[in-house]
């Protein structure tokens, strides 16, 4: 499903959480959406305090020049936001009353596409 | 009509006496018949947002086609090779076949791929397979068949009017003041979602234009941004325009910042902070609302184009049936220029896309229970003019006017 391998370094440490690095928003919701909240909850845990250094770490490259195998650790960084929902708001994977997933789709935005094609 | 505290509990009645204050009846949105009578006499002649920016579509030969079910028709909309834009019914004038799928592409022209025929980027017909077989045919008659276009600040509009009744510039009103100075052209598509919903389209939007239901909906999602003075998010600001436009402004507590919030916010603008009092956001209500958020502007009937603070989306509720509807959501950002700025844009296109969910949850519900019959009416307060403002308009344009 991924086409994720590796995290670069210093960020090796995290690669348990390879499966959220996906490379486009449907994906990455349709992850959390059928994840459990104690997987969540892992996920969350593990990025919540490397956050700012991962926007450091990534902030090397302007995003247009990101090299390819520091990709996934950006994706996974825009998982890590859709765990905060997760955690921070619902404590559990979804809004409790919502719309189900299967009546919307989610299109890619302008960096999403420039980063698949790079 | 004051609270004890001196503060002004229905403002917004008195500014708009010709809509009254009674219970507003249901019947519009249940009933097959008078969609049929909306189709008829507002969505046929209206300027129709395609959510689509003349940016999208910057090269000769670039195209795009949507079928809009409210208008029963499929729009293809092409930049010709002398750099201009079109739009046509995607219809062969052979015997009636659609020219392109639904979709975006480039192309050089357009076969039917049911006989061939083609057609240029300017919609002429170009080519007849087996041309001498026919008889007196008048090609230079028999390019697609035109559609009204039209822009406003990139946005594109079609009308499948023969003749309009009014100008674009003329539907948006005072959108030409209020919205026209914000930056549209400096953002670009960040997400784009589509939603297909079992209710009505007004029951739809209904839930869109007010704030009062934040408190409940969105207890979870966004209650950090609802304080204890302001339990319901009383909105401030309301503006009613005659032909059916609105702008409702919707203000965000100020609040403590959980870990990710406060992630995004240090590298850019996003949906739950609202404005930076130091930077003036044009073409938006800041200057005139406390804790100014975003302004939801409605172009009369079913399309939005809402602006914050350094950021917009643009929806709209397209009417499928009486009872269903498709909500399209495109937010706008500027072009992240480090990962850190696509990360902060991440969360607040999260948030939008989790508040629409719910929102759209409760739209099922509803309609499900008012087509029961089980209630003849809505009971509206202040806070929901715009809605009642909503069924007076469509109301009136199909000659059944509301009781004040």
């Amino acid at each position: 499903m991924s086409t994720a391998i590796a995290l670069p370094k210093p960020f090796t440490h995290l690669e348990s959480w390879l499966s959220f690095a996906l490379p486009s928003e449907d994906a990455r919701m349709r992850r959390r959406l059928s994840a459990s909240m104690d997987e969540l909850l892992g996920l969350y845990k593990a990025l919540v305090g490397e956050m700012p250094a991962i926007a450091a770490h990534l902030d090397q490259w302007p995003l247009v020049e990101l090299p390819a195998e520091q990709k996934p650790l950006l994706y996974l960084a825009l998982s890590f936001m859709e765990s905060a929902m997760a955690v921070e708001a619902f404590h559990q994977p979804g809004p409790p009353h919502a719309t189900t997933p299967e009546s919307m789709v989610v299109f890619p935005g302008r960096a999403e596409q420039m980063l698949s094609r790079g | 009509m004051n609270s004890p505290a001196g503060q002004n509990m229905r403002p917004f009645a008195p500014r708009y006496p010709q809509l009254g204050t009674g219970p507003v009846p249901v019947s519009s949105a249940v009933d097959p018949a008078f969609f049929e009578l909306e189709r008829e006499r507002i969505f046929r002649g209206m300027w129709v947002n395609l959510i689509l920016r003349e940016a999208d579509l910057p090269s000769p030969g670039d195209y795009f086609v949507r079928y809009l079910e409210a208008q029963d028709a499929s729009i293809l909309v092409v930049r010709g090779d002398d750099g201009r834009l079109r739009a046509f019914h995607n219809v062969c004038t052979h015997r009636g076949n659609q020219v392109a799928e639904d979709g975006a592409g480039h192309c050089k022209g357009f076969q039917c791929n049911f006989h061939g025929w083609t057609f240029d980027t300017r919609g002429r017909l170009a080519f007849v397979t087996d041309e001498q077989r026919f008889h007196n045919l008048d090609k230079s008659a028999l390019g697609l068949p035109a559609v009204h276009l039209d822009t406003w600040r990139g946005f594109i509009f079609v009308n499948l009017a023969k003749r309009p009744a009014q100008t674009l510039e003329l539907a948006m009103a005072e959108f030409n003041q209020d919205l026209k100075p914000f930056p549209f052209e400096q953002m670009v598509l960040a997400g784009r979602y589509r939603y297909t919903v079992n209710a009505n389209w007004k029951v739809t939007m209904n839930a869109f234009q007010e704030s009062y239901h934040g408190a409940f909906v969105h207890k979870l999602s966004v209650g950090q941004c609802i304080s204890p003075e302001d339990p319901y998010l009383a909105v401030q600001r309301i503006k009613l325009q005659e032909n059916g436009n609105q702008s409702v402004s919707v203000h965000l507590a100020p609040h403590p910042l959980s870990p990710a919030e406060k992630l995004a916010f240090g590298f850019g603008a996003t949906f739950t902070q609202g404005g930076d009092a130091a930077q003036a956001f044009p073409g938006t209500a800041q200057a005139q609302v406390r804790d100014w958020g975003f302004d939801l502007n409605i172009i009369f009937p079913y399309s939005r184009i809402n602006v914050g603070a350094g950021w917009y989306y643009v929806d709209a509720f397209w009417p499928v049936a009486h009872d269903q509807t498709v909500y399209e959501l495109a937010y706008y950002f500027p072009m992240p220029q480090r990962p850190s700025e696509m990360i902060s844009q991440e969360y607040s296109k999260i948030v939008l896309r989790d508040l629409s969910r719910e929102d759209l949850a409760t739209n099922e519900a509803t309609h499900r229970s008012l087509r029961s019959g089980a209630i003849r009416q809505m009971n509206l307060s202040d806070q929901e003019i715009a809605v009642r403002h909503l069924y007076h308009t469509v109301s009136a344009r199909c000659g059944k006017e509301l009781a004040k």
